[in-house]
């Protein structure tokens, strides 16, 4: 009895561990083949944070694995056939919805769908160095990948990665263009804050699981220092902090953009606090809700641009 | 129950084929559904393009996984609740699970930019670690099954809060880190397979040798000892063993709860307390649960993926009162 039954086990393992061994080979010789047939057109090696990737000719079907690639597609007019959007188009802010018209959802950011990826039959992924750097290989496998900061990059960072995007898209004198353009509006904003502007700003997600700020250094912090408006947190070591009331209070910022998130927040229940009616942003009536999407989750150029506007609309004209 | 008085080897039988049924509707299911005449295409070595190249680089890999990580997780449990003497035992009880999952967490958030072999290895060592801790806090003192489940779960709170720690110091890089601490079969391809595979079929075999160990064990430490079988030692070797399954299963797909809990249970409901009965038919079942978790992850609501640990949870939990009450009736 014993001895059937350890026979039968180890049948089955060597059954499964001879199906894996072909099929692994086949596709490694199935990718060799891939690449001899295209190498005539012209080809570009694009560096990014996993390395360097190979693109050949313009990429026509791209899926985009974070919003700040939506962004940086929509503003070189190209229009993704696969978004992981979480599901939920509403997520995609409105100038570039309009822009870009119909694609196919990929699912989350977290854990977009390999399978639908694939079945787009994608010539080029673009996904995010935090969430999909442990799927690299799986996507590289499907399409030529290349892997930018987003999720963790600031104004700066947003930049470089549009410049690569415009590279890997074949489209490196348009990509210029835009950036030319979008340095102009950045200007013209720019322009807009009084140099003698003191007020510090605070933007940040409130929702019902706690107050997150983000400092000088965070992608909305550090585009709105870069048109004079002073963040109220200038310290710390990360980007996004939870904080609670008192230390609002003790950072006491003259402005406060809200992205609020749920229908319940902490700040409802802060209201009822006279610690938070002494802030000089609340005294002031300084503190502005904003749209989630387009203020944290996009960090792209238009997105930038928007929020920017947003910003000097509240504070300027009332 | 009147499956009880079926003989294991037709349960076994059974479950191997519900298994493999299994397996081929896991084929289909997903974001893209498969037809059956395109798998069958595919087994047939007919070229069945995209859908073949879906089958070949993520439902298989998937369906191994499964496989893997449920016999892993399942007979990890089955011992465990075999040396523990106690029905609650599991590898996320004794804190080895915690101790994975808070050391992957560290690697994820304060090592970003490790490669990303990185993990399991991290996240196996965290497993060891916690093993140690327990050596040295139970083992030392007489190792009373009792005395290993409270060291375990007091370890395991000590990582629970150091996890808690991590995620809200670094909200921005816990992203990441929650995706793998619920456990998913997500984005797992033949390297993650590979990575696995010779710990199962290395050590799986063993736990089939030491059955009649267990047996003993499991009659409690006086009769054990007066059968002439060294407990601590045997205890000792068999803690290692579960931890090598649940450890390196864990430091695979994550931090998957509830398995190693529920498989040996509803593996003892079918075949009873005989370990070489019991350990061949939780690792069946825990195969089971966890390849149904991951199908209804990925086709309830495609094209968004839900990971596996939580329908592991949303089955494991309910059944586990379910028992609870039954325990107390009888």
């Amino acid at each position: 009895m014993k001895k059937t039954l350890f026979s039968f086990i180890m049948l089955a393992l060597i059954l499964v561990v001879s199906a894996c061994g072909s099929s692994s080979e086949d596709q490694a010789s199935e990718d060799t083949q891939d690449e001899s047939s295209e190498s005539t057109e012209d080809t570009r090696v694009i560096e990014h944070e996993m390395g360097e990737t190979e693109i050949t000719g313009q990429p026509e079907k791209v899926v985009a694995l974070e919003f700040s690639f939506v962004d940086n597609l929509a503003s070189l007019g190209v229009s993704p056939v696969g978004i992981a959007d979480d599901d939920d188009s509403e997520r995609i802010i409105e100038p570039i919805r309009e822009k870009i018209g119909d694609y196919t959802s990929v699912g989350t950011r977290k854990q977009p769908s390999l399978e639908v990826i694939s079945s787009l039959q994608p010539d080029l992924i673009i996904a995010d160095m935090k969430r999909h750097k442990d799927i690299y290989d799986q996507l590289s496998d499907i399409a030529p990948t290349i892997i930018l900061p987003s999720l963790a990059a600031d104004y700066e960072g947003i930049i470089s990665s549009f410049e690569t995007v415009s590279k890997a898209m074949g489209m490196e004198e348009k990509g210029e263009e835009v950036l030319a353009d979008h340095k102009a509006k950045m200007e013209e904003l720019r322009a807009q804050v009084p140099e003698d502007e003191e007020r510090t700003v605070l933007p940040a997600v409130v929702a019902d699981s706690g107050y997150f700020a983000h400092n000088m250094e965070s992608y909305t912090g550090s585009l709105l220092e870069s048109i004079g408006l002073k963040n109220a947190i200038q310290s710390g070591d990360e980007r996004y902090n939870k904080i609670n009331l008192e230390q609002v209070v003790e950072f006491n910022p003259d402005v406060m953009f809200h992205m609020v998130a749920g229908d319940q927040t902490v700040v409802d229940e802060w209201e009822n606090n006279e610690l938070y009616q002494d802030i000089s942003a609340v005294e002031n009536g300084e503190v502005h809700e904003v749209d989630r999407n387009m203020w944290s989750r996009f960090r792209g150029l238009i997105s930038s641009e928007k929020i920017l506007e947003d910003a000097i609309n509240y504070l300027y004209e009332e | 129950m009147r499956l009880k008085k079926m003989h294991p080897v037709a349960i076994m039988t059974s479950l191997s084929i519900l298994v493999l049924v299994g397996a081929f509707l896991s084929i289909g299911v997903g974001a893209v559904w498969i037809p059956p005449g395109a798998i069958f295409n595919y087994f047939a070595g007919v070229e069945a393009g995209g859908d073949g190249y879906i089958i070949e680089n993520f439902r298989l890999p998937r369906i191994i996984m499964s496989l893997l990580v449920g016999t892993g997780l399942g007979i990890s449990g089955a011992i465990l609740q075999g040396i523990i003497r106690n029905p609650l035992a599991s590898p996320d009880v004794i804190g080895i699970t915690k101790g994975a999952g808070f050391a992957a967490a560290a690697v994820i958030i304060l090592f970003p930019s490790l490669p990303v072999i990185g993990l399991p290895i991290a996240a196996f060592i965290g497993a060891g670690l916690v093993t140690i801790g327990l050596y040295i806090f139970a083992f030392k003192r007489g190792v009373q099954p009792a005395t290993l489940a409270l060291v375990g779960i007091a370890l395991g709170a000590i990582c629970q809060a150091g996890i808690q720690f991590l995620t809200v110091k670094f909200p921005l890089e816990t992203n990441a880190a929650l995706v793998w601490l619920t456990g998913s079969l997500w984005g797992k391809d033949w390297t993650d397979v590979w990575l696995l595979l010779p710990w199962i079929v290395i050590v799986v075999p063993v736990t089939l040798f030491l059955a009649p160990k267990l047996d003993v064990l499991s009659l409690g430490d006086d009769v054990a000892e007066g059968l002439g079988e060294p407990v601590r030692k045997a205890r000792l070797l068999l803690l290692i063993i579960a931890v090598i399954l649940a450890g390196a299963s864990v430091a695979v797909v994550g931090t998957l709860g509830f398995v190693g809990l529920i498989a040996p249970h509803i593996a003892r409901q079918l075949v009873g307390n005989k370990h070489i009965y019991l350990l061949p038919v939780s690792a069946l079942t825990g195969t089971l649960l966890l390849m149904v978790a991951d199908n209804l992850g990925r086709g309830l609501f495609p094209p968004t993926e839900v990971p596996a640990g939580i329908f592991t949870a949303v089955i494991g939990a309910p059944y586990f009162l379910f028992l609870l009450r039954k325990m107390q009736k009888s």
